[in-house]
């Protein structure tokens, strides 16, 4: 004890000169986490839904204007590393900072309606989400490897207790446990890759790694490119590009779609973040040995993400190998590891923020009650029940999809270019390719909200039966499942506007006959009548209580509240504003991009 | 020059693998040299229950508490891990440190209210249950009752 007291005694310990205005947005964020966290236990009700969206929606907004007056103050006095260089403020990070506090204010909108309409009270959702925030902004603005581990893990922890929300679903739960044993474990990768980054250079600062491989040429760099492939595959992890991409579909799904929608933006951001950051400032003089891996890497999430989602059911699947296919265009943005890259990188992550969350705010909102419904077939005729929702949904996705005068349209526009002036055309052509690829899924789900519902067509010759799939017998039920695939154009060419009963009392007879059997309370004898009206009703009727939450659920309007329309609405506002008049937004990036220090 | 303060740098882990080893083995062989020889009948492996031959797995019940107390218990050691440090160090780190060590220990002490306010760590029968999520069953509510029957009802009706 006196021998650690005489050693410590003598030797001063230097502190670094803390300067809190370049982390004020990350303190007001978490600060007010642990604010609401503590009303919140000190109320004696559960807090109310309302309180907690509206404190998070002040505390993330101050976040806002903190990082816009950063953005001033760099615009001015230039970019400045802080905290002993741990932490760096320009314009890469402010833009980070910017992007997550946007997210957050709109998931803290979509959370709203969904957390009423489950029933949850309490400020878990949004103290866990503003801690998740905090971590991706601190990702933006690490300096420093260790930063880059802390930001990561306080994101992600957080992330794997947000997919676990909704508590009385399964597939919740399995998806935090499956994100969180995948996530540990790709954390642990990346933190050894720091330990043999800071065993090669002696630093695990990111200015003094790029200035040590500026000045010295390491005769045998295995240590070196071993560190670099291991930070690589745990970023790679994070923002869900190919090989490691298999915890996306089943957490996106899984889990509440208010989070997935939150995790889809704030993981991206922070993930590419702080890839952008390491890989191309830090190791940059190495460019010749990552590049070819990010090219490959870059192939791969591409053309897998547009691939695997046309065969999806589920949308939620869809949009999650969606966002596998746009993680493959920000990889394009890094590959070509030039300004130009990193500037359409910034600008896809903050487009594409908007993009993903307003997509999965609708997500939400036809997920009706207990967040289930999410098969492809219960959006069929939503522009017919509503249309406002069909629309937001439409342009969302085409937008995803790349269509012009859209940010999306823009987004995959400068990727490309960069990637071309970056001499990787081949890569530039994939893209592309996949891009088309990946448009026949989005334009799939546009033309099922906009093709009508059995028996209540809005467009004239439109059936749900044609005559030779009804007779065939009991396929013949599938109301819900097989038009949507096949061409209006081919229902409409038999059938005319006859009633559906008209031509099809042999389907109505085998239909009946076969609900009969569940039916407890019908005789056979009954069933048998064929008077085509009488058993159309009792078919009818048949098939609302068997199949109660896909037919007569499916069928009706979705509550929309108000916060989650405004959310939508911001969405779709900036997707089509920003793709009109693009010019805002992309000198936003590039000047970003300007403000840069390595 | 150079070996020997090598091996003697090295010795000590060294002789640690071998304590390591040695104990391990030397446990396997107390324990068979030293332990009862004969195995025991099937008898007294089985469970038991009112004198009744089970004929199935008994449902065997724990409460899972004491995983929660487990977990909250590795938090706040981690909290002395940190704290630890400071306290040998404080006069060096002087008001920054302390100020410091104030906030990191405000945010731990907030999630201790947390745990308090879910009742996490009040012991026997929960008081107060979160209000849950999605849909209510009547044996969901079964179970609310009786776990609330010596409360008030805190929970927002649907």
């Amino acid at each position: 004890m006196s021998a650690l007291a005489v050693v410590t005694a003598h030797s001063t310990i230097v502190l670094p000169h803390i300067r809190y205005l370049a982390i004020l947005p990350e303190i007001v964020m978490l600060g007010g986490a642990v604010l609401l966290l503590g009303i919140a236990s000190l109320v004696r009700r559960p807090l109310r839904v309302t309180v907690s969206t509206v404190g998070t929606i002040v505390i993330a907004g101050t976040s806002l204007g903190l990082a816009l007056w950063q953005w001033a103050d760099i615009s001015s006095h230039g970019p400045y590393t802080a905290i002993d260089h741990a932490v760096v403020v320009d314009g890469f990070s402010v833009l980070i900072t910017i992007t997550v506090a946007c997210a957050m204010i709109l998931s803290a909108l979509v959370g709203d309606g969904y957390l009423r309409r489950e029933g949850v009270d309490g400020c878990e959702f949004h103290v866990l989400a503003m801690v998740s925030a905090t971590g991706a902004m601190f990702m933006g603005e690490a300096n420093d490897l260790i930063i880059v581990f802390l930001g990561l893990e306080i994101m992600s922890i957080a992330l794997y207790v947000l997919a676990a929300m909704n508590h009385r679903r399964a597939a919740s739960g399995e998806a935090a446990l499956k994100y969180f044993v995948l996530g540990g474990f790709s954390s642990a990768v990346f933190i050894y890759g720091v330990a043999l980054t800071y065993g090669a250079t002696g630093t695990t600062n990111l200015t003094q790694i790029a200035d040590f491989l500026s000045h010295n040429v390491i005769a045998s760099n295995g240590v070196l490119l071993a560190g670099l492939s291991l930070l690589l595959v745990g970023f790679l992890f994070k923002v869900a590009a190919v090989p490691f991409h298999m915890w996306t579909p089943d957490v996106y799904q899984g889990a509440p779609s208010p989070v997935t929608g939150f995790m889809a933006a704030v993981a991206k951001a922070g993930g590419f973040a702080a890839l952008l950051r390491v890989f191309v400032s830090s190791f940059g003089t190495l460019q010749s040995d990552w590049r070819p891996i990010l090219y490959a890497v870059a192939v791969i999430t591409l053309l897998f993400g547009a691939g695997v989602a046309l065969v999806q059911r589920d949308v939620k699947r869809v949009l999650a190998y969606s966002s596998i296919n746009h993680a493959g265009f920000v990889l394009l943005g890094v590959e070509a590891a030039t300004a130009q890259g990193v500037s359409a990188s910034l600008y896809y992550l903050f487009t594409y923020t908007f993009m993903t969350i307003g997509a999965f705010a609708v997500v939400t909102l036809l997920g009706r009650r207990g967040d289930g419904h999410h098969d492809i077939a219960s959006y069929r005729g939503l522009a017919g029940r509503q249309p406002l929702l069909a629309l937001a949904f439409a342009v969302l996705l085409l937008a995803q999809a790349g269509a012009p005068f859209t940010t999306g349209f823009l987004a995959k526009f400068q990727v490309v270019d960069a990637s071309v002036n970056a001499g990787s055309v081949p890569l530039a052509v994939i893209a592309m390719v996949s891009a088309a690829i990946a448009a026949f899924f989005y334009l799939r789900i546009g033309l099922i909200m906009y093709t009508p519902v059995a028996g209540k067509g809005f467009l004239p010759g439109i059936e749900p039966l044609d005559d030779d799939e009804a007779n065939a017998g009991p396929s013949g039920e599938s109301e819900t499942d097989g038009t949507g695939d096949a061409a209006p154009a081919e229902l409409s060419a038999g059938n005319g506007q006859r009633p559906v009963w008209s031509g099809t009392e042999g389907a109505v007879v085998v239909r009946t006959q076969l609900n009969a059997e569940l039916l407890l309370d019908t005789a056979p004898g009954e069933v048998q009548v064929l008077d085509p009206s009488e058993d159309i009703v009792e078919a009818d009727a048949v098939d609302d209580e068997t199949a109660a939450e896909s037919a007569a659920e499916d069928t009706a309007k979705v509550p929309v509240p108000a916060l989650a329309a405004l959310a939508i609405g911001l969405c779709v506002a900036v997707t089509v504003v920003f793709g009109v008049i693009p010019a805002p937004l992309i000198d936003f990036a590039h000047k970003a991009t300007l403000l840069f220090i390595p | 020059m150079i070996k020997p303060t090598l091996v003697d740098q090295y010795l000590a882990i060294f002789l640690l693998l071998v304590v390591g080893v040695l104990f391990a083995a030397g446990s396997f062989v107390a324990s068979a040299t030293l332990g009862p020889k004969k195995k025991p009948s099937g008898a007294k492996v089985a469970p038991y229950e009112c004198g009744i031959v089970p004929d199935k797995e008994p449902p065997s019940r724990f409460p899972v508490r004491f995983y929660l107390v487990a977990m909250i218990f590795i938090i706040f050691d981690i909290e002395i891990v940190f704290l630890y440090p400071f306290a040998v160090i404080f006069r060096q780190l002087g008001s920054f440190g302390l100020v410091e060590v104030l906030i990191f220990s405000v945010v731990v002490f907030v999630s201790l209210l947390y745990l308090v306010s879910t009742g996490a760590l009040s012991w026997g029968p929960a008081k107060r249950l979160q209000s849950g999520m999605p849909s209510r069953t009547s044996e969901s509510t079964i179970t609310r009752i009786t776990a609330e029957a010596d409360g008030p009802s805190t929970h927002q009706a649907a």
